[in-house]
């Protein structure tokens, strides 16, 4: 049997079928002790909350994880205070802002989660993940029938998108959850199919600066690239240039010394032939913040979808800005 | 009868067969000339109302640059009229504006594809267009202000071909433009976020851009709170080298443009700028525009009045 306690470490698969209400009634107690506890905080925080809904995050002990943990609690929604990790020991607690959170081995998702959805039928889930368990957690989720958000990128993506299309699952899936810099690639992208060879003649440079541990080329950098090109620009991805020496982006960059391990700044600049007309765009970003509030974002409007009950099932990031501000 | 010499005065509504001769003498050469400066696959002739002012000066050289044949005749309100004007190493006869009904009329009747280019003044355009309207000649407004409604309603009830715009710098147009279905499409994207907008433009500008405001319009659809009184306008020429990067140059005639957003939490910023010194931008603008409003007329479009996100929508001019 589960047990909340830290140290209840034996784990005996449930004999019968997950949806039995024979499941621990003290667990679910338990459980609900905790969140109803956290439903008042919450309350208390942000007071004016229209929306608020039990959020499952796995994993609460990735770094991905633990920010948007943090952004549910910010944005009033309710924690459930349950995850998974491979990482850390199961049966140990995380601390996320007051709330603890019981950690579970991966391999008893199946009927820890089976029992969340028991308990809070209208949760939604959150995988910040890795590649390799993408495809296995979204069958799962499927199987179970619960909503879900894929922030974890990379597995297999075709298989992603099947294994949802065949179960008729609600789901948001975004390689980028960074809603604004989404926004500034559509309207991009918009524009270069609007106006395709508008800025023919036109020169471009491009800079990108990240953590000296990333080793590839931005694809955001190379996406709008890839508009600028339809716009009538001559440029090849080569001619990128990339920054990786934290001395020149501290000094030439000004990236923060804090977020030095873990920005995103890009910049693009356009020259016309004769050099009288010139155009800059840049994005940075610091930190995971923008992905957690992007990732919270993409939550409530999943769960706005299931409760209207809405026909279309897999949505992405445009889906979620063209419904405006979820907050 | 019209005469290209100086010193003629009388005016008769019918070009001269000489004078006829004479300008088609002048086009043929202008015509080879043309085609050894630049390539276009498009040419046609143009002419430019304003050739002694500024912007249709820079329009005048772009055209010839773009291979187009410039009709060697513009008109003037001010100035001794008869006056010849230099563009390009072509001569321009210039003719008062008691003239431009029969001069004009001339020139279509000699050059039936020509297209006429308009950077008068805002006092002139209603009875320009009204003109252009009134003999049947294809037009570029270049011109801004002037009675607007009444410029769309004589040119709609004339079923003229024209191509109006008050900002012909195409890919300003097109950047105003992005944003515009940036904030459409995503209502409220960017709630939360702080906005800075610095604007410069030559001392005498007294009034804000036009452009910022239409951007900063689109910022408010995306969430953003800001108040247009917010705008740092900077007109200061020393501020404008030394803190703006103007080109010293450009400092009589620029337009320089930043708007810069931060979430509420200060980790993510966004930055846009766009910066135009002198003419240049616009002369290209209003030739494409004159191009785009050419392909038009020859594939005898439907539609009539055109602005220049229909050029932008046609892509690559040349």
């Amino acid at each position: 049997m589960l047990s909340l306690l830290p140290h209840a470490v034996s784990i005996v698969p449930l004999p019968y079928p997950r949806r039995g209400q024979a499941f621990l009634a003290r667990r679910r107690g338990s459980i609900r002790a905790v969140v109803d506890e956290k439903l008042e905080t919450s309350a208390a925080v942000v007071a004016s909350r229209k929306v608020s809904f039990p959020i499952l995050v796995n994993s609460c002990s990735g770094k991905m994880g633990s920010a948007v943990a943090e952004a549910a609690i910010s944005a009033g929604l309710q924690l459930v205070p349950t995850s998974f990790s491979s990482t850390e020991k199961p049966g140990t607690t995380l601390h996320v802002r007051g709330t603890d959170i019981k950690i579970h081995d991966p391999s008893e998702t199946e009927h820890v989660l089976s029992s969340v959805i028991d308990e809070f039928p209208n949760v939604v889930v959150v995988d910040f993940t890795i590649p390799d368990a993408v495809n296995a957690n979204a069958e799962l989720y499927c199987k179970l029938g619960v909503p879900f958000v894929m922030g974890t990128t990379g597995g297999d993506r075709l298989k992603l998108y099947r294994t949802v299309e065949d179960t008729n699952t609600y789901a948001v899936i975004s390689p980028q959850m960074g809603k604004q810099v989404v926004a500034f690639l559509a309207a991009m992208e918009i524009m270069a199919k609007q106006f395709p060879g508008a800025f023919s003649g036109y020169k471009l440079e491009v800079m990108e600066s990240h953590q000296a541990n990333k080793l590839d080329t931005s694809g955001t950098a190379k996406a709008v690239v890839s508009c600028f090109q339809k716009l009538g620009v001559s440029f090849d991805l080569k001619e990128i240039k990339q920054i990786r020496d934290p001395k020149k982006q501290l000094d030439m960059v000004g990236v923060p010394e804090e977020h030095l391990a873990g920005h995103a700044f890009h910049l693009y600049h356009l020259t016309s032939p004769d050099e009288t007309v010139s155009f800059e765009f840049q994005h940075n970003v610091c930190g995971r913040s923008i992905y957690a509030e992007g990732t919270i974002d993409a939550a409530i409007f999943l769960h706005k979808k299931v409760k209207s009950k809405a026909n279309k099932r897999i949505y992405d990031m445009i889906d979620v800005l063209r419904e405006g501000d979820m907050r | 009868m019209l005469s290209l010499l100086p010193q003629a005065a009388i005016v008769v509504p019918r070009l001269h067969p000489r004078t006829r001769g004479a300008l088609r003498a002048i086009m043929a050469e202008k015509l080879e000339t043309s085609a050894s400066v630049a390539s276009s696959s498009v040419s046609f002739p143009i002419l430019v109302n304003g050739c002694t002012g500024k912007t249709g000066s820079a329009v005048a050289e772009a055209a010839v640059s773009a291979g187009l044949q410039l009709v060697p005749i513009s008109f003037s309100s001010t100035g001794s009229p008869g006056r010849t004007v230099r563009v390009s190493s072509t001569d321009i006869r210039i003719h008062g504006p008691s003239e431009r009904e029969d001069v004009l009329s001339s020139v279509i009747d000699e050059f039936p594809n020509v297209i006429v280019v308009d950077y008068t003044v805002p006092e002139a355009v209603n009875a320009n267009a009204e003109l252009y309207c009134k003999l049947g000649v294809p037009f570029v407004m270049g011109t801004t202000g002037g009675d607007r409604q009444m410029l769309y309603k004589t040119v709609q009830d004339a079923n003229v071909y024209a191509v109006i715009s008050p900002q012909m710098g195409k890919q300003v147009v097109a950047f105003l433009a992005a944003m515009e279905i940036m904030a459409e499409q995503f209502p409220g994207a960017f709630s939360g976020y702080k906005l800075e907008v610095m604007e410069s433009h030559q001392a005498n500008k007294l009034d804000i851009s036009g452009t910022a405001k239409a951007v900063v319009s689109c910022f408010q659809k995306l969430g953003v709170s800001f108040d247009l009184k917010q705008i740092k306008q900077i007109r200061d020429p020393k501020k404008q080298l030394e803190m703006v990067g103007v080109p010293e140059e450009h400092l009589g005639g620029h337009a320089f443009h930043l708007y810069h957003l931060t979430s509420s939490d200060e980790t993510v910023s966004f930055e846009f700028q766009h910066n135009v010194c002198g003419r240049s931008m616009y002369a290209e603008g209003t030739i494409d525009a004159a191009i785009f409003l050419y392909k038009k007329i020859h594939a005898k479009a439907d539609k009539r009045i055109y602005n220049m996100i229909d050029v932008l929508r046609e892509g690559n001019m040349r």
